[in-house]
């Protein structure tokens, strides 16, 4: 039975979503006029309506969903989460971060389409912007009242891996609140190097605010990334047996 | 004075402490960057986490750059252990 639900899910699913993310492109390119969006507030909220269809499309291939919502701050802040699966991008949409500036790696920006979107989007590429300069990207991004997302572990290859302390020095230049976010079950569903869209139990869980200035010192920020780690990996590990079942 | 064997044995304790690494990750021809994954931020953090273990100031006068692995790291505490005990 699941293998012939992958089956189904990866050759029906699989091709409706690239269909709605290739097909919402075009159609935002032509209607939102992308080029003339200055401040890619339209753009992030276009990029955030694609990744709630596609949320939908994961909630059809899945066996359940369940999102778990603290109340955001109020301001601006650093979105952080686990990172095990290209489907993580989109998961953050589910807790309703409809303006957001992703910091991504640099081949992702050299994707056809998504290129477009993200420049327009005003997403930053975490391998060719100096530190100084996306300091300062980040800066103006809050300015205009985006929130930052970022996958602290880097890449998907290992679901265990430590978080990395640059998200977490941004929020403490920056003084924003970070956001932990845990993601469970997209691993299972769509594996790293994988091609094929499993039926998975997803739990998705955002936790309160963790502000900056409870870790003081100089290595403030490498203290907050091991803390915010733990409390998001302790959930997704909870949670791993249910996912994985 | 502080034996090599301590410096390597206290660098990989506060490694494994702060940065997560696994203890055969730390083996002397590891190089920083490739192959432990230190990032610039990293290298900074690492800085200060042995200056707080060592009682030493690495960041003034020295060039840090010339650092590329494990080995390069514990040859340079020794040294400047040396030159604090003179």
């Amino acid at each position: 039975m699941t293998r012939l639900r992958t089956f189904f899910n990866t050759v029906v699913i699989g091709t409706v979503a690239i269909s709605w993310l290739v097909l919402s492109s075009l159609v935002a390119a032509v209607f939102l006029n992308i080029r003339r969006d200055k401040t890619g507030r339209a753009v992030r909220k276009f990029v955030f309506i694609q990744s709630r269809g596609i949320v939908w499309l994961m909630q059809l291939a899945g066996k359940s969903l369940r999102v778990d919502v603290s109340p955001r701050p109020s301001g601006p802040c650093v979105v952080v989460a686990n990172h095990a699966s290209a489907l993580d991008l989109y998961t953050i949409s589910a807790f309703g971060f409809d303006n957001v500036v992703y910091i991504t790696k640099g081949w992702v920006f050299k994707l056809p389409f998504f290129r477009y979107v993200m420049n327009s989007a005003g997403y930053i590429d975490a391998e060719k912007t100096p530190p100084e300069q996306m300091l300062n990207l980040c800066r103006q991004a809050v300015q205009k009242g985006c929130d930052i997302v970022l996958f602290p572990q880097g890449s998907r290859k290992d679901p265990q891996a430590r978080f990395k302390s640059g998200a977490f020095y941004l929020a403490k230049q920056l003084d924003l609140p970070v956001v932990p976010v845990a993601i469970c079950g997209t691993q299972t569903m769509l594996p790293a190097g994988h091609f094929t869209i499993a039926p998975a139990h997803l739990v998705l869980k955002s936790f309160p605010a963790v502000l900056p200035a409870d870790y003081p010192g100089e290595l403030g920020h490498l203290h907050m990334a091991q803390a915010v780690k733990k409390q998001i990996m302790d959930v997704v590990n909870q949670e791993t047996e249910l996912c994985n079942k | 004075m502080i034996t090599r064997e301590e410096i390597i044995k206290q660098t990989n304790e506060a490694l494994q402490k702060e940065f997560e690494f696994k203890p055969e990750q730390l083996v002397p021809a590891a190089r920083l960057r490739d192959d432990l994954g230190l990032d610039s931020l990293d290298a900074v953090d690492m800085v200060v986490v042995l200056e707080q273990k060592f009682g030493v100031t690495l960041r003034q006068g020295y060039d840090l750059r010339t650092i590329v692995t494990l080995n390069d790291l514990y040859d340079f505490i020794e040294k400047l252990a040396q030159t604090h005990t003179n």
